[in-house]
């Protein structure tokens, strides 16, 4: 039996050498300035778009890939004779999980499990890497499939955005929630439910406090056990992430940790200045 | 031989009397008011209060004491205003008890009625302070009860209950401290009093004197509903930008609002509410219903008046009908026929807002300061057409933010928000600022002018949310609060906020995917977190905490007490906000209001960012008269 091959989009935010490394295929969605379209992650590195970003006078937009983006990967890897899991995008937030389904359906002789990771960057990320990872100890694509599902279950994620004004004109959260805030400095700490959406989970006064609240939330939900904690920033490393570092660095118990940058799909819909922290329990 | 009973009418007129009494005594009253601060508003919440219930009197005469009695009480509750209006609505509601079923009231009931509301009263405030209206109310009732086993002559009983309660109001600096230290009587049982002198005026005169009180009564509480209208819209002056005309006419899903009285003809048991109000709301909103046993009073706003009127002909004979078309009245604010809306809309209505003066013309609206003239009060148009925004909105984008390009709220009729919420506030600043934290409704109101309960009903009632979460801001608007969300015909919460900034920090707790009694916990421990000062001028002189304090003094006030003061504005804030950094802070909020200096403002964030460098601070343009600076220090 073939390895199980491990497909997710451009918006997991894994960093392409750990992608490499693990074999996984990556489908990337579209981010349109204006007339340009750029492939998420690939024509454009997460600092060139910031860059372009700031210089746009509009706003970008994103699309998902299309059916026959994912039938093109689907069928390579289906040739090879290898069975797939392909987990994606919130289907929540983005159409990105349809156009899968569409390319599933188009190979009926194929072996390919569609997972909804109900989760956003590298939220999706840490679930796809944990398959992958299965995959190399030749785990089947149905026991890949329960274990992530499972994961799903034990691991916590968190994230400060500098402004909900991108989530709100990108219609990732209600409109109630988006205006919380807007006069005074009022961070709010978000997370992503288990439908899959932007939620508040509290508002705190300043950047400063809501740092300090993540870590608190983080040392509470992995009271002990060392944890693989990933933090996800926007090129800079600005002071909030720094912070942020720290304070995980002073209250968490990490027995792993990596940085990866939150590229511009995920970065359209969440602005600039965006910090993440994705947590879950080590592996042993 | 004195009077031995009063008629329905003779204890109408001698209630009157009482506050009539009360009302030439308002300043007295409100100079009694403890703290040196301009918060002096006891007495004019107690006038504010008997003048509702007096209305009601008016509107509604009865030859039998039980039912006057009835309406006294419903009217005294609707438009309780402040603690002591509460008070005051739950110590009248001992006459309902004693005369229920009489036509005439003896000494023996009057003394039963006193005592009854004591005990309503008592029940009614959570801590209940002996010195205050309370103890007065007690002891005259006591004295009553015993004076009633000797004498049936009411005036020679009135006379010893007046006697008595002046007695223990000469004694409650001895049981107040702070009453003491300040050399004052209790404000609000001198009001007790003056009502109970008025009382025994009316019993002591004869006859054709009384009437000539009570005509003169009269002609004094309509001259006072005439003036406050003028007077307080001139207040409210300050240019407002037009934010009908963000509105579309045509938006107005409900045009004509409606109110009317059901006579009923046969009351065989309680009004159906519940299966009205359901009627009612299958095509229209804002719906308010009063049963008074065989009156119901009826709001609403609908599309079909007709078949209002259809419907509401089941249960008896109409009357007092009002039919406004708002889509009309909208026209003409944008259309800016009614000139300053404030001033002249006053005027040319004139009519329909001094008679719809409790509901006033803006009535769905959830009744911002509806018959409030408070300052800041928003102008009589905007009361309208923010009304109309309200209730298919529950959760409207803040429509008087300026330049944020908020987008423009659509509105679903019929759409039921989990959580509505109502916050009073005062000032243009902070109303925006509490719309940015989620408020749907800000209800104008603060030290000098409690909203009352009534205005905060009609709040309540004019949001389409499943519970709504009431922020008073005030410590003497909590109580008035309280009684709005007993009489609501919705789940209603109200989260004991003392201040504007406590209110502010409980917007921040909630949640709205929680549960109610989960949020009205994490608001209420929110906005205990919160070191709370103000800073105001001193209204007269006085010793307190050490501080030597003269009139028109700056003073710092941190939760209660005075901290500072002095004569440079600077300085006393800088006093204020070191002791209120006591015990350390990570955020400071300052709310600027009317009497902030700019320079001030800066040094004092210059010197905050050198004093306490880890500390965020905050300064925002709140507004509020009276109060230079709010202050808030959270952990």
């Amino acid at each position: 039996m073939a390895q199980v091959a491990v497909v997710t989009d451009s918006t997991a935010d894994i960093p392409a050498a750990e992608r490499e490394r693990l074999g996984i295929e990556m489908v990337p969605l579209k981010v349109h300035f204006g007339e340009e379209t750029y492939l998420d992650n690939i024509d454009l590195t997460p600092e060139q778009f910031y860059q372009k970003l700031k210089a746009f006078s509009g706003l970008p937009t994103t699309s998902q890939p299309s059916p026959a983006d994912f039938f093109e990967v689907y069928k390579r890897l289906a040739d090879a004779g290898r069975p797939i899991v392909s987990i994606h995008l919130s289907s929540a937030m983005s159409g990105t999980i349809q156009s899968a389904q569409l390319a599933k359906s188009m190979l009926p002789e194929a072996d390919i499990i569609v997972v909804d990771g109900r989760s956003a960057s590298f939220g999706t990320g840490m679930l796809v890497v944990a398959a992958a990872e299965l995959a190399a100890q030749g785990a089947s694509a149905a026991e890949i499939e329960d274990r992530v599902m499972q994961l799903r279950k034990s691991t916590r994620l968190y994230f400060l955005v500098d402004t909900l004004e991108y989530l709100h004109r990108g219609g990732r959260i209600g409109k109630a929630s988006a205006l919380i805030g807007s006069l005074l400095n009022i961070k709010p700490i978000l997370t992503i439910d288990d439908e899959g959406m932007v939620s508040p989970l509290e508002k705190v006064r300043g950047a400063k406090k809501a740092v300090a609240r993540v870590a608190e939330r983080i040392a509470a939900d992995f009271p002990g056990g060392p944890v693989d904690l990933t933090l996800a920033i926007t090129p800079g490393f600005t002071e909030t992430a720094q912070e942020l570092e720290e304070r995980l660095k002073n209250t968490v118990n990490i027995g792993r940790q990596r940085v990866v940058e939150i590229g511009p799909v995920i970065g359209t819909h969440a602005g600039p200045g965006t910090v993440g922290v994705f947590v879950l329990p080590m592996q042993v | 031989m004195g009077r031995r009973s009063l008629s329905g009418a003779e204890w109408t007129a001698m209630i009157m009397t009482g506050a009539l009494n009360l009302s030439r005594h308002v300043d007295r009253i409100n100079a009694l008011n403890v703290f040196p601060v301009p918060d002096g508003d006891t007495g004019t919440n107690m006038n504010m209060t008997m003048k509702a219930g007096v209305a009601e009197l008016e509107r509604k005469p009865s030859e039998e004491v039980g039912k006057a009695a009835e309406v006294l009480s419903r009217g005294l509750l609707m438009g309780a205003r402040g603690n002591s209006g509460v008070i005051l609505s739950q110590l009248f509601r001992g006459f309902v008890k004693a005369a229920a079923g009489l036509r005439e009231i003896r000494v023996a009931e009057f003394a039963a009625a006193l005592q009854h509301g004591v005990d309503i009263a008592y029940k009614a405030v959570v801590k209940p302070v002996e010195g205050t209206i309370l103890t007065v109310a007690r002891e005259a009732a006591r004295e009553g009860a015993l004076m009633a086993r000797r004498t049936e002559d009411l005036v020679v009983w009135m006379r010893e209950v007046r006697r008595k309660a002046a007695e223990t109001l000469a004694r409650t600096p001895e049981m107040l401290p702070i009453l003491k230290q300040v050399g004052v009587v209790d404000a609000g049982g001198q009001g007790l009093v003056c009502l109970y002198e008025g009382f025994l005026e009316y019993l002591q005169a004869e006859d054709p004197a009384a009437d000539a009180r009570l005509a003169e009564a009269r002609a004094a509480s309509v001259r006072q509903a005439q003036q406050e209208v003028p007077d307080g819209r001139a207040e409210s002056g300050f240019a407002h930008a037009p934010v009908q005309a963000q509105i579309a006419t045509e938006s107005i899903v409900f045009p004509y609002d409606m109110e009317f009285f059901i006579r009923r003809t046969s009351p065989s048991g309680p009004f159906p509410e519940a299966e009205f109000r359901q009627a009612l709301e299958r095509d229209g909103d804002s719906v308010i219903i009063i049963d008074d046993g065989d009156t119901v009073k009826v709001h609403v706003h609908s599309r079909r008046p007709g078949d209002v009127l259809n419907l509401a002909l089941a249960y008896g004979e109409l009357t007092d009908i009002h039919i406004l078309n708002m889509r009309q009245q909208h026209r003409g604010i944008i259309g800016g026929q009614e000139g300053q809306g404030a001033g002249s809309a006053a005027g040319s209505a004139a009519r329909e807002a001094e008679v719809r003066q409790p509901v006033g013309v803006g009535s769905g609206a959830g009744g911002w300061g509806a018959g409030d003239p408070a300052a800041g009060d928003p102008p009589l148009g905007m009361e309208a057409a923010t009304g109309i925004l309200s209730p298919d909105a529950p959760r409207p984008a803040p429509v008087a933010a300026s330049g944020r390009g908020a987008p423009q709220p659509h509105f679903h009729a019929h759409e039921m928000a989990p959580y509505g919420i109502v916050a009073v506030s005062v000032g243009e600043g902070n109303a925006e600022l509490f719309r940015s934290l989620g408020v749907d409704v800000v209800l104008a109101g603060g030290q000098t002018m409690n909203p009352s309960t009534e205005d905060v009903l009609q709040a309540i009632e004019s949001l389409a949310a499943e519970h709504v979460m009431v922020l008073p801001n005030n410590p003497n608007i909590i109580l008035a609060a309280e009684q709005a969300a007993k009489l609501a015909g919705k789940p209603a919460t109200v989260i004991p906020t003392r201040s504007i900034l406590q209110g502010m920090a409980a917007m921040l707790a909630f949640l709205e995917d929680e549960p109610a009694d989960v949020n009205a916990r994490r608001m209420a421990e929110a906005a205990e977190r919160v070191v709370d000062g103000q800073v105001t001028r001193a209204v007269r002189d006085t010793k307190i905490n050490g501080l030597d304090i003269r009139e028109g003094q700056y003073i710092g006030i941190m939760g209660k007490q005075i901290v500072s003061a002095g004569d440079g504005l600077f300085d006393t804030v800088r006093g204020l906000l070191e002791r209120m950094m006591e015990n350390g802070g990570d955020v400071v909020t300052v709310l600027t209001g009317e009497g902030s200096d700019g320079e001030v403002t800066r040094r004092l964030a210059d010197w905050l960012a050198e004093r306490y460098p880890d500390a965020e601070l905050e300064i925002r343009d709140g507004g509020q008269p009276l109060y230079p600076y709010l202050l808030a220090v959270e952990q």
